[in-house]
C-alpha cells in the first residue's frame, strides 16, 4: 500500500515537474493577428506576418536587438561591397554553414532561388527588390556553394540594399522543399503560406486560422534559445489580453490601452515596455495651386497651431514621441530638432500675413484608429479645436479608411490626418515618398512639388558615404519641416506588457522579436 | 412531402440567386477601392493596377457578374482579396467555430428559457413569475459587450472558475482539425482533458451570446403557455382526471410548440449571423470576426461569400422548422 502511494506521489511529482518545465519553455503571446495573411516570407507584408516569418527564416544579414543602425552577419558571415567601373556595385556574401529544418544544407543556390522567387512572385513587397534595389532575375548569382554575388546597378544604393535584405522578403527558403510544392508556377506559395521551410530558430507547427499560431524550436537551427514553443494567440480585444495576462494564461500582451499600460507600470507582477515604432502620424496639407495650403505661410501657421504635447500627453497617455521632421527616431539621420513651437499668436500673424484670416477647409478623418491606437475621431477633434483657436475652420468629414485613401491618393484631400511607416529601415524609406514629388507618393498626394527637395532626396538615396549622406538628409529634413506640406504630429510607441518573469523580450522598431532570445524565470 | 421538399429547394435556389445578386450590386455601389484597401497605404500605383488585373476587377461590372455567377454555379466562391485564398477554404476554417458557439448558446437558451418560461406561466402573477419576468427583462436589455466583460471579470479574473477568451488552454495540444469544432475534434482525437477544457471555454461565450435569446424565449414560452393553458381542451383534459404533468407535457406544450419553434428557428439564424461582438471579445475565430475584417477592408468577394452562406443557413433553418411543424401539428400536411 505504502509502495503504491509512493509510486503515485512520484508520478504526480514528475508530472508537475514536467508541466512546470513545459511552462518554462513555452511562451504564450496575446496579440492581434487580424492582419495575418500569409507566412510566405517573400509575400508577407504585414506586421504579424513579419514578426512570425522573421523567426522561421534567416536572412543574409540582420539587425540585432533594438539597434537598427547597423546590419550584422546572419546567414552571411561576411560580405564586401565592390564598386564597379560603371558606377554599379557588387555585394559579395560568404555564407556560413547552416542547415534548414528539413536537414538540407543552406547553399548559395537557395539564396539565388529565394531572391528570384521574391521577384517572380510579384507580391505586395516585391517592389522593394524591383523598384528600390533595382534587382531583376539574374542579379543574384551563385559563384560557388558558399558565395553569392548580388549586382546592384548604379541607380541603387548598396547600403539600402543591405538594409532591405534584413526584411522578411530576404528570408532564405529551402529551395528543394519549396520546389517540391510548386503548383502551376506559384513558387510553392500556396503551400508555404501555411508551412515553413527555413533555417530560423523555429518551425511552424500549426496555424489555426483566426485563432493561433504555434511555433516549435527548429532542431537544426544555429540560433537556439530556452523557449522551445511559442504560441501566438489571436486576441483582438485589449480587455481580453488584460484578463488573460492577469490570470497568467498569456505571458505577453501586445495591445494594452494607454490607461491599462500606465497602470501596469506600477504593478510588480508586470514589466511594461514602451517600444519604438517607425510609424508616424501626420497632417497632410494640399499645397497645389489654388488649394487652401498653396501658401507656405498658411502651412507654417498650421504647424504653429498644433498642440503636439497636448496630443501626446492627453490623447496618447504619453505613448508617443514628439517629432517634427520626416525621418523617424531610431533611423540613421533622424533629426530631433524642433523647428516650431505651439504658438497661437505666431500662427495668427502668419495667417494674417497670408491674408487667410477666415480660412475654411475640409478635413478628412478616418472612422478607424490612428497611430498609437487612438480613435482618429478624437485626434481629428483635437486638431480641429487647435486650428479653430487660430481662426482656421476645419470641417471634419469622417470616412472609412479605404475611402479616405482613395481620395488622398488622387490628390483630392485638402487636409487629412493619416499615418505612414517606411517600407524598409532606411531614411530613404521616408525621404523619397515624403520629399520627392516625382516618387508619386506622399509629396505628390499633397501636390507639393519642390525641386530642391526632390534633388536632395534623390542624391541622398544614392550617396554611399555615410557622413555626406547624413548631411544631405539634414538639409532635407529642415527644408521639409519648414516648407513641406506636412505637420508631423507624433511617432507612436507600441506598449507591450509582459509578466515579470519574462526576460529579454525585445521588440525593435520594425516590430520584430527574436523569440530565441527570450527566457522565463518562473 | 417529396414534392413539397423539391418545391422548397427550388425556392432555395431562387433565394441564393437573390442574395448573391443583392450582395454583388451592393458591393458595386459602396464607395472605396477594394484593391487599394487590400494593398494598404504604401502601395505603388503599378502594384495596385497589377493586382486589379490579377483579380479581374478591371473588367466591366457585367463581365464580373457573369464570371461570378459562372463560378458560383460550380460552387466556387472565388478568392478573398484580403487573405488571398479561396473563400470556401476561409469559410471552412471560420464557420464551424461560429456554429459550435451558436449551438452552445442555443442549448443554454433552451435549457434555461424553456423551463423558466414554463414555471412563470404555471405560477402566473406569483413571486416566481415576477422574478422570471424581471430576469428576462434584464437579460434582454443587457448589452452583450458589458455582459461579456462583467462575466469575464467575475468568473475568470476574480474567481478563476472558468477560462477566459480563446477555445483551448494554450498549454494543451490542440487536436488535429477534422470538423474545426474544438469540442468535437477533441472527442475524435480521444483527448478528454482537451475536450473538457474546450467545453469550459464554451461556457462564458455561450451564456453571453445566449442571454438575449434566453430572455426572449422565456417570455415567449410564458405568454404562449398562459394562452394555451386557458383553452377549453386543457380544462377538459383536467376534468377527465389526467395528471397535471401529462396535461402540461402532452396537451399544453405540444400545442404551444409551434410559435416557440418559429422563434427558435429565427433565433438560431440571428445568433449565427450576429455573433460578431461575442466573437471579438472572446477571441473566437468565427464567421463574425471574419465578416467584420472583410467588410472593413472592402473585401467584397469574402463579404458576398459570408452573405451567401448566412442566407443559405437562414433558409435551411426555416425549411427545417416548416418540416417540424408537420411533426408537431398533424393538421399541417405538405402532401
Amino acid at each position: 500500500m505504502l509502495k503504491r502511494m509512493l509510486i503515485l506521489a512520484l508520478g504526480l511529482l514528475s508530472f508537475t515537474v514536467f508541466a512546470q518545465s513545459a511552462r518554462q519553455t513555452t511562451l504564450v503571446v496575446g496579440v492581434d493577428l487580424g492582419d495575418l495573411i500569409t507566412l510566405d516570407p517573400q509575400v508577407s507584408y504585414e506586421f504579424s506576418g513579419s514578426l512570425i516569418t522573421d523567426n522561421l527564416y534567416e536572412t543574409l544579414v540582420r539587425f540585432e536587438g533594438a539597434d537598427l543602425s547597423e546590419v550584422k552577419p546572419a546567414l552571411a558571415e561576411s560580405w564586401s561591397i565592390e564598386a564597379q567601373a560603371d558606377g554599379s556595385h557588387k555585394i559579395i556574401f560568404n555564407l556560413r554553414d547552416a542547415t534548414f529544418s528539413s536537414g538540407n544544407p543552406v547553399t548559395a543556390a537557395d539564396v539565388v532561388y529565394s531572391f528570384d522567387r521574391a521577384i517572380g512572385i510579384a507580391g505586395p513587397s516585391s517592389f522593394l527588390f524591383t523598384d528600390v534595389a533595382k534587382m531583376a532575375v539574374g542579379s543574384t548569382v551563385a559563384a560557388n556553394d558558399k558565395t553569392v554575388e548580388l549586382s546592384v546597378p548604379a541607380n541603387a544604393n548598396p547600403n539600402i540594399v543591405l538594409n532591405l535584405l534584413t526584411f522578411n522578403i530576404g528570408g532564405i527558403v529551402d529551395s528543394k522543399v519549396v520546389m517540391e510544392h510548386e503548383l502551376d508556377g506559384d513558387f510553392g506559395s500556396a503551400w508555404i503560406r501555411e508551412n515553413s521551410a527555413g533555417s530560423g530558430p523555429y518551425v511552424l507547427e500549426r496555424w489555426d486560422a483566426g485563432s493561433q499560431i504555434i511555433l516549435t524550436a527548429n532542431e537544426n537551427a544555429s540560433r537556439v534559445g530556452s523557449i522551445k514553443r511559442v504560441i501566438l494567440r489571436n486576441m483582438q480585444e485589449s480587455s481580453a489580453q488584460q484578463a488573460a495576462l492577469e490570470s497568467g494564461e498569456i505571458d505577453v500582451a501586445y495591445n494594452f490601452t494607454p490607461e491599462a499600460f500606465n497602470a501596469a507600470k506600477s504593478n510588480a507582477d508586470y514589466t511594461a515596455l514602451q517600444t519604438d515604432s517607425f510609424q508616424m502620424t501626420y497632417l497632410g496639407m494640399n499645397s497645389g495651386e489654388g488649394k487652401p495650403f498653396a501658401d507656405n505661410r498658411i502651412r507654417q501657421a498650421v504647424r504653429y497651431a498644433i498642440d503636439q504635447d497636448g496630443i501626446i500627453n492627453n490623447l496618447l497617455g504619453g505613448l508617443g514621441r514628439k517629432m517634427q521632421t520626416i525621418i523617424p527616431f531610431g533611423l540613421f539621420a533622424s533629426d530631433d530638432t524642433m523647428y516650431y513651437t505651439h504658438d497661437v499668436e505666431k500662427a495668427k500673424a502668419l495667417l494674417a500675413e497670408a491674408g487667410a484670416e477666415d480660412l475654411t477647409v475640409e478635413f478628412l478623418v478616418s472612422t478607424g484608429s490612428c497611430g498609437g491606437g487612438i480613435p482618429c475621431a478624437d485626434l481629428g477633434a483635437k486638431i480641429q479645436s487647435d486650428l479653430a483657436e487660430v481662426g482656421i475652420t476645419a470641417n471634419i468629414r469622417q470616412l472609412v479608411q479605404s475611402e479616405l485613401l482613395d481620395i488622398y491618393r488622387a490628390q483630392g484631400a485638402e487636409l487629412v490626418v493619416v499615418g505612414w511607416s517606411p517600407d524598409y529601415p532606411d531614411p530613404d524609406g521616408n525621404a523619397t515618398p515624403l520629399g520627392d514629388y516625382n516618387a508619386k507618393s506622399l509629396a505628390w498626394r499633397n501636390d507639393w512639388n519642390n525641386p530642391a527637395s526632390s534633388e536632395l532626396a534623390a542624391a541622398a538615396a544614392l550617396e554611399s558615404d555615410s557622413a555626406k549622406r547624413g548631411e544631405l538628409y539634414g538639409q532635407l529634413t529642415k527644408l521639409v519641416a519648414e516648407e513641406g506640406p506636412f505637420a508631423i504630429l507624433y511617432q507612436p510607441s507600441v506598449p507591450i506588457v509582459t509578466r515579470a518573469y519574462v526576460n529579454d523580450f525585445i521588440r525593435n522598431a520594425q516590430g520584430n522579436v527574436d523569440f530565441d532570445k527570450v527566457s522565463k524565470t518562473e | 412531402m417529396l414534392a413539397y421538399l423539391l418545391r422548397r429547394l427550388g425556392y432555395l435556389i431562387f433565394v441564393v440567386w437573390g442574395v448573391s445578386f443583392a450582395a454583388f450590386f451592393i458591393a458595386q455601389v459602396v464607395p472605396g477601392d477594394p484593391i487599394a484597401a487590400a494593398l494598404g497605404s504604401n502601395a505603388r500605383d503599378a502594384q495596385i493596377e497589377a493586382y486589379r488585373i490579377k483579380t479581374g476587377l478591371d473588367k466591366p461590372v457585367w463581365v464580373q457578374y457573369s464570371r461570378y455567377l459562372n463560378r458560383l454555379v460550380k460552387g466556387d466562391l472565388g478568392n478573398s482579396l484580403r487573405t488571398r485564398r479561396a473563400i470556401a477554404a476561409d469559410l471552412r476554417d471560420f464557420f464551424p467555430a461560429t456554429l459550435e458557439l451558436t449551438l452552445a448558446a442555443m442549448v443554454f437558451a433552451i435549457l434555461f428559457g424553456l423551463p423558466t418560461g414554463l414555471l412563470a406561466a404555471l405560477y402566473k402573477d406569483t413571486v416566481i413569475d415576477v422574478g422570471v419576468r424581471s430576469l428576462a427583462l434584464i437579460g434582454g436589455a443587457t448589452p452583450i459587450y458589458w455582459l461579456a466583460i462583467l462575466l469575464i471579470s467575475i468568473f475568470h479574473t476574480k474567481l478563476g472558475w472558468l477560462p477566459g477568451p480563446g477555445r483551448l488552454d494554450a498549454f494543451l495540444i490542440p487536436p488535429p482539425e477534422v470538423t474545426n469544432m474544438m469540442s468535437i475534434d477533441t472527442l475524435i482525437a480521444k483527448d478528454f482533458e482537451a475536450f473538457i477544457d474546450s467545453i469550459r471555454h464554451l461556457i462564458l461565450p455561450a451564456i453571453v451570446l445566449g442571454a438575449f435569446s434566453t430572455a426572449l424565449l422565456a417570455r415567449m414560452v410564458r405568454n404562449t403557455m398562459i394562452e394555451v393553458l386557458a383553452q377549453d381542451y386543457i380544462r377538459t383534459a383536467r376534468a377527465k382526471g389526467i395528471s397535471e404533468r401529462w396535461v402540461i407535457v402532452k396537451h399544453a406544450l405540444r400545442n404551444g410548440a409551434l410559435p416557440i419553434l418559429t422563434v427558435l428557428g429565427n433565433l438560431l439564424g440571428s445568433l449565427l449571423t450576429g455573433a460578431v461582438l461575442t466573437e471579438t471579445i472572446f477571441s473566437w475565430p468565427g464567421i463574425g470576426s471574419y465578416a467584420t475584417s472583410s467588410a472593413i477592408s472592402l473585401d467584397f468577394p469574402a463579404v458576398m461569400g459570408v452573405t451567401l452562406v448566412a442566407g443559405l443557413t437562414y433558409a435551411g433553418i426555416n425549411l427545417f422548422v416548416d418540416i417540424l411543424y408537420a411533426f408537431f401539428d398533424p393538421r399541417i400536411s405538405y402532401a
